[in-house]
């Protein structure tokens, strides 16, 4: 069975988690297209769009750790994922979601049940509204509570997030 | 040959500016001498035009021309006015030689209607003119005035405007590249004045953001690197002189007591136990220090074979269970990737088993031996190894000294060690390329972060 789900993200460590949780619920027959989908306002001035770069715009906004995160995740999982990407959604309306939804299959959302996303860009903005607005099945994850942890920003964090402390 | 760059500079701004000015008053002086020309002959042929219409033609209005020509017409110098009849047949052989002008001229105005010469600042204007008696030819010729005397004022104008303006921009020049060099001059003389001795003094930094700003910021970004590891160096001596003293000041003070009256045999016991005990500390001490040492250096006498990271984490967690059976070390591999390649690594096997059990013992030792998360993962270009305890943590502001030999941190005083673990780890992880990061919350815990880069497949 072939699935494609969006989960919203701020390009942070902690937001990999949701995706590991995620992959951890999932049965092992299930082969994923994840995109990762971040919500950013974007330029419309013509220097602007005469020099837009996709792939530049991704490597100023995502972090090296946040890559690496995403390949530790694609090595534990190599065989649940199909596909893995990033992507930037630059609409102001609920019918450009939709019709992003639409035109890339979405089947479903995930969503994290704590959800405080931290920009590290000022036109960044927040995707749930959009999400939950839209007839996709939402599936929530990851934890209720927000613990303080030293390794936060780091690889490490993809690595303990759930870690039952005895 | 050397020329210093403020010299060049002065030299090429001046050639520049002169080069400019001397453009500029070539250009003004010869339009202006062109157009005065221009000028002069137009001149001179409404002369001959007007002489023409009184001398030949003596119309009736002639008498109100003369008053007119009398009242406005300024006189030039040597103006003089020629007619000649133009007889068919006729050569202008003998005037020419009169008035000292060339027979093309007269064959021009014939020709052509009018015609212009000049010898001598003299000028002539000749042209053809049709009166009642018959054609003529008019000549008039005068001396240019501006040539005698306004070209001369002009060019020792100019003269001077270039010798004022090549000393007004030497003084620019000069000025500019002792502005430009100033702050360069500034940074030599400061550097100059640091040494071994003064290692705490910076470039001044002035506020501005530009290139000489990012100079003198990567100078004292340099000079702050060198002023800490030289620090790190004295530390390190004065640190490792008091540690290696403590062990012989015990070991000289039990045999001193012992040896100042005879004892009975438990007592020499007890204290040949104590001088063993501290002998010991001595010893993993100086044995310690010298690995720190040859880890320091770059490895030659290591072999790096391909090796597995979580095999080795299985033996780093059985040999420190061996030694401190109270500690607790889940190993955790839910992030474990399903392509077992990816975890091999290029090392040395025992000074990675050395480097690992280093951090997860410390890790056992500052929690109190509460549970210790190790977690392996990896990326198509690293292996990550993370160690996390539930322990005392660091201090934020010493997190920057843990690398230093002999440093420990002010909350770990009860704990046993004597700071060579942690820089001895450092050291072997940089001999591996890798990278090892440490982040902790005081009184939450501390987690260390290590990434090896993946053994190529080969």
């Amino acid at each position: 069975m072939e699935k494609t789900v969006l989960i919203p993200t701020d390009f942070s460590i902690a937001s990999l988690n949701i995706v590991k949780n995620y992959l951890n619920e999932q049965p092992a027959h299930v082969r994923l297209n994840i995109i990762l989908l971040h919500g950013l306002h974007q330029t419309d001035s013509i220097t602007g769009l005469l020099f837009y770069s996709k792939s530049r715009l991704l490597q100023d906004l995502v972090s090296k750790e946040f890559n690496e995160g995403c390949d530790v995740l694609k090595n534990k999982y190599a065989s649940k994922i199909r596909s893995m990407r990033k992507d930037v959604f630059s609409g102001f309306t609920q019918a450009a979601f939709n019709q992003y939804v639409e035109a890339n299959r979405v089947d479903e959302a995930c969503v994290p049940i704590l959800y405080n996303p931290k920009f590290k860009n000022n036109s960044s903005f927040d995707l749930m509204p959009y999400v939950k607005a839209s007839n996709l099945h939402i599936e929530s994850t990851g934890s209720g509570i927000d613990v303080p942890m030293p390794e936060r920003g780091k690889v490490a964090e993809l690595f303990f997030n759930r870690v039952p402390v005895s | 040959m050397k020329m210093k760059i403020q010299i060049k500079t002065t030299l090429i701004l001046l050639t520049a500016f002169l080069s400019i000015i001397i453009l500029f008053s070539g250009f003004v002086y010869l339009s202006v001498s062109n157009y005065s020309y221009e000028d002069f002959y137009k001149l001179l042929e409404i002369r001959a035009v007007t002489a023409a219409k009184v001398e030949l033609d003596k119309e009736g209005s002639s008498k109100e021309l003369i008053a007119l020509r009398n009242e406005f017409f300024e006189k030039l110098p040597q103006e003089k006015d020629h007619y000649f009849r133009i007889d068919p047949g006729y050569s202008f052989k003998k005037e020419s030689e009169e008035l000292g002008l060339p027979l093309s001229f007269f064959n021009e105005v014939i020709q052509d209607g009018k015609s212009e010469y000049n010898k001598n600042s003299m000028f002539y204007k000749g042209i053809r003119y049709k009166s009642k008696q018959g054609e003529y030819v008019v000549i008039a010729s005068a001396q240019n005035y501006f040539e005698l005397h306004h070209s001369a004022y002009l060019r020792r104008t100019l003269f001077f405007a270039i010798i004022a303006a090549f000393l007004f921009s030497a003084l620019i020049a000069l000025y500019f590249s002792r502005y430009v060099f100033r702050p360069l001059h500034k940074i030599t003389n400061r550097v100059k004045e640091i040494g071994s001795e003064n290692l705490h003094l910076r470039l001044d930094n002035n506020m501005n953001n530009d290139e000489l700003n990012d100079l003198t910021r990567t100078f004292n970004n340099m000079l702050d690197r060198i002023e800490t590891s030289f620090e790190t160096q004295n530390n390190f001596i004065s640190n490792a002189s008091h540690e290696l003293r403590t062990p012989l000041t015990a070991i000289i003070g039990e045999a001193d007591v012992s040896l100042s009256k005879i004892r009975t045999i438990d007592e020499y016991i007890e204290t040949i136990k104590v001088i063993l005990d501290e002998a010991e500390t001595l010893d993993r001490k100086t044995k310690a220090l010298l690995f720190l040492a040859q880890t320091g250096f770059n490895g030659k006498n290591q072999r790096f074979d391909q090796l597995r990271i979580d095999q080795l984490l299985w033996d780093v967690k059985e040999t420190i269970e061996k030694i401190n059976t109270d500690s607790r070390i889940h190993i955790d591999m839910s992030l474990l990737p399903e392509n077992p390649v990816k975890l091999k690594v290029k090392g040395n096997e025992q000074l990675l088993h050395l480097a690992l059990s280093n951090i997860i013992s410390n890790a056992c030792k500052y929690s109190n031996n509460k549970i210790v998360h190790v977690s392996i993962g990896a990326s198509d270009q690293n292996v990550f190894v993370i160690v996390k305890d539930h322990g005392i943590g660091i201090p934020d502001n010493e997190l920057k000294y843990i690398y230093d030999p002999f440093f420990r941190a002010s909350n770990t005083l009860k704990y046993e060690g004597y700071g060579i673990g942690l820089p001895l780890t450092r050291n072997i992880i940089r001999l591996h390329n890798g990278e090892i990061l440490v982040s902790s919350i005081v009184g939450q815990g501390t987690t260390v972060q290590i990434n090896l880069p993946v053994g190529q497949t080969d």
